[in-house]
């Protein structure tokens, strides 16, 4: 059985695929997601062995949602949709595995053995864009979609990843991430500047040199971050310093 | 008293050459005051020439000469200003001082003194704005009676001994004065009268070719074709009054009316060599009938004695016909008829041009519009058809309802020769479209029509709303997390007194971007099939604010033949 999350945001078209997936009797959903942060979150939480996912959904399209995930922690991914010239161009060229709606039962068969034997790939580099537009985060009672250039810094703790922008200072509260500091690390501007901190470059106000080879970074909007041992050369060495 | 008379009859002759001179394309720069420098040389040769005549045609009295030169002075001056007339005056005065006798340095100052005095009136009407005074006769004598007494007075101060000279003064003084002041008032008169003469005759010509033009206005636009140009053959007969008018294309007659008409039919082919020069030359062909002579090509007997033939040239010095203009055997043909032809084949070339070119909109409009058709997205249809199929295991009615609505979208898309629609029947489109997108988005989106009963029967282009109800869900609502809401309005309003009809189309996404969004082509075609119903400043308006709502507005006159009448509201 594979454990299956299903992101589409039309009713109908989930309702759809979920019944036609459980005519299959291989495959059992572990969530139904009405847009790609939901499913984020759900991707995160439930760690499903594929998702179905569709590619026009608002906000965030579908192969927006995969440039957020972890490569190494990916899912397999089938693509569902009802019509996307360039797309469709693009997954045939890479083997990464599309349904069209309406989707077709014996089609649908054709996927399962396909995960099955794992033939189709993982790496989604070539059709997912190389910088994400936009992070999503959670703030309370609110989705937040905030742009990298917009973040002044990430960090992680033992409740996930946290991300200050400027916008989040003035209302004094942190927003929670669904993206892992390595995935913000790649497809953000944001640089490393400690083990469990991404700074923004651009707006860096202050960098404090401290004892022991440590710093401290201090952001135009005043939010604090510590620059470990390990990366204060690399940072000095971008600014010219050392 | 026996002076006057021969100094008058001097004049007369005098006279005769300024009017024979009048005929002249050489008079044509006196006519005006336009002060730019081919006039002044013109006035300068011209009076210099008149000058010099004056004093050949003086009668030597006294060992001086009684003469009329004084009015070629004062009047080059008059008519060129001060420099005119100072440099005819000195031309003049040298050449007297030439002649001898006790008065010529008397005469060759006073000369020129009466020409800058003629040049300073000459100021002093510009100056005031007057122009008109200068070609007034009495001005002229009165500026001749002061410049002769000036002249008088100069010869008294100068001229040795001053006894002779007062005696010579006494002499001629009242004679020159006289014949002098009355040649200058004829010499303007005859200049008046050239110019009134040209003046009306450039005034008939263009209220002749004005009153074609605005009686041709938009006849060509609905093509260049035997209807069409016997419209414009007989405005041209009517208002020309020529004998006959035929217009061609490159191949046969369009359209002839007039003398001839019997033999001259629309569709024959052109077998008149004239005309095939003109053609093939692209040159204007004239047959007077006397030096060219000119005989019909098609009957023997035909009364047509002159022919104009002019090329209807396009813009890529194509030919794209002829118009010809004719005279009976016993008439002339007028030069302002000639002219006017010439004047003519442009207007009609520039007409035909322009006709084509809103053929060639139109055309492009309805290939556009079936562009539009055909662009039914493939996203919506298989979208509707994957929504359809999972609807048919829940409530196999409301599926079938569906495909009833999507069939109906689908057959109202096809219509594509239909150029525009009542306002009820594009709602009846839009609302089979949209019950297929509500079943899509059952769940987060909401439509709410509020058109007034009074617009559903007026006409818009095909596809005015529903393109904008497309882009609404397509790049609005649908990529909103949370509900989207679409509202569609109508309703008349009073506008600079007129009633207008406005319809709106209102998402609460806000997200249009002008030029950014894929739907730019079908709100460009949507944009553009308005302001050729219902002109430039009746396009379609975008309003956007940010985040919030985008409207599309669309206002337009109501005009009576926009009203579908016999439908019941």
């Amino acid at each position: 059985m594979f454990k299956a999350i299903v992101i589409d945001d039309e009713v109908y078209a989930r309702e759809e695929l979920i019944q036609l997936l459980n005519e299959t009797g291989e495959v059992e959903i572990v969530a139904s997601c009405q847009n790609a942060i939901e499913g984020l979150k759900q991707i995160h939480a439930l760690k499903p062995d594929v998702i179905f996912l569709d590619i026009q959904m608002p906000q965030i399209t579908g192969l927006e949602l995969l440039s957020m995930l972890d490569p190494e922690k990916m899912p397999q991914v089938v693509f569902v949709t009802a019509y996307d010239e360039y797309a469709l161009k693009a997954f045939e060229d890479n083997a990464i595995d599309y349904l069209l709606k309406p989707v077709a039962p014996s089609r649908l068969e054709k996927t399962l053995k396909r995960l099955h034997s794992s033939v189709i790939t993982r790496d989604f580099t070539s059709v997912t864009s190389a910088q994400l537009e936009l992070v999503p985060c959670a703030g309370y009672n609110r989705v937040l979609l905030i742009k990298p250039q917009d973040i002044e810094m990430a960090y992680s703790d033992q409740c996930g990843v946290h991300v200050v922008s400027n916008e989040s200072l003035k209302g004094g509260n942190k927003m929670s991430c669904s993206l892992s500091l390595k995935v913000l690390e790649e497809k953000t501007p944001l640089i490393r500047c400690h083990r469990q901190y991404l700074i923004n470059p651009t707006t860096i106000r202050e960098i404090k040199l401290l004892e022991n080879s440590l710093a401290e970074i201090i952001t135009c909007n005043g939010a604090v971050a510590p620059v470990s041992r390990r990366y204060l050369k690399a940072l000095k060495d971008r600014f010219a310093l050392s | 008293m026996e002076l006057i008379f021969s100094l008058l009859q001097q004049l007369s002759v005098y006279l005769v050459i300024a009017y024979l001179l009048s005929k002249t394309p050489l008079f044509m720069p006196l006519t005006t005051v336009s002060g730019h420098f081919p006039q002044r040389i013109a006035c300068y040769v011209l009076f210099s020439l008149f000058c010099i005549l004056g004093t050949y045609f003086g009668l030597t009295i006294e060992n001086a000469i009684a003469n009329t030169r004084a009015i070629g002075a004062v009047l080059g001056g008059l008519l060129g200003g001060p420099l005119v007339g100072f440099a005819v005056g000195l031309t003049g005065g040298l050449h007297r001082y030439s002649m001898g006798g006790f008065t010529d340095l008397a005469c060759a100052i006073s000369t020129t003194a009466e020409g800058l005095f003629g040049g300073l009136i000459h100021l002093y009407y510009v100056r005031r704005g007057m122009v008109d005074k200068i070609f007034n006769p009495k001005v002229a004598f009165f500026v001749l009676v002061a410049a002769e007494i000036m002249q008088m007075s100069i010869i008294l101060l100068v001229a040795k001994p001053f006894d002779q000279a007062w005696h010579l003064v006494q002499a001629i003084a009242p004679p020159m004065i006289i014949a002098n002041a009355f040649g200058a008032a004829l010499f303007i008169s005859i200049i008046q009268d050239r110019k009134a003469i040209y003046e009306e005759y450039s005034a008939a010509f263009s209220s002749k070719a004005l009153k074609i033009a605005q009686r041709s206005v938009g006849i060509l636009s609905e093509g260049f074709n035997p209807e069409t140009t016997k419209k414009i053959a007989q405005i041209i007969y009517e208002e020309t009054g020529v004998g006959a008018v035929s217009i061609t294309d490159c191949d046969k007659i369009l359209a002839f009316i007039g003398l001839g008409a019997d033999h001259h039919r629309p569709g024959t082919i052109i077998s008149s060599e004239y005309t095939r020069r003109a053609i093939t030359n692209k040159e204007l062909f004239y047959a007077d009938g006397y030096e060219i002579k000119y005989q019909c090509s098609l009957h023997d007997k035909c009364k047509l004695g002159a022919v104009l033939v002019i090329p209807l040239l396009g813009g890529d010095g194509q030919v794209l016909g002829t118009i010809k203009l004719y005279e009976g055997k016993q008439k002339l043909f007028s030069s302002l008829n000639r002219s006017l032809g010439e004047g003519l084949a442009k207007l009609l070339s520039n007409q035909i041009l322009t006709g084509r070119y809103i053929e060639q909109k139109t055309l492009l409009t309805q290939a556009e519009l079936r562009l539009l058709q055909a662009q039914v997205n493939p996203h919506f249809l298989f979208n509707a058809l994957n929504t359809i199929s999972a609807v048919i295991r829940k409530d196999p009615n409301k599926a079938r309802d569906l495909i009833q609505h999507l069939s109906l979208f689908f057959r109202r898309n096809l219509k594509n020769n239909i150029e525009r629609v009542t306002i009820k029947e594009e709602l009846a489109h839009i609302t089979s479209y949209l019950e297929v997108e509500l079943a899509r988005f059952s769940d987060r989106l909401e439509v709410d029509f509020s058109v007034n009963q009074s617009v559903l029967n007026i006409y818009v282009p095909t596809f005015t709303l529903q393109p904008l109800v497309e882009n609404a869900i397509k790049h609005g609502t649908s990529t909103l997390l949370e509900n989207g809401k679409i509202s569609i309005t109508g309703a008349l309003f009073s506008h600079n007194n007129f009633p207008h009809i406005k319809l709106q189309v209102i998402d609460n996404a806000g997200t249009y971007v002008e030029g950014i969004n894929h739907s730019g082509l079908g709100l460009q075609i949507v944009n553009k099939r308005l302001q050729n119903t219902f002109g430039e400043e009746f396009g379609l308006q975008m309003h956007c604010k940010k985040g919030e709502s985008t409207t599309a507005e669309i206002i337009f006159p109501l005009v009576n033949n926009n009203i579908n009448e016999s439908a019941n509201v």
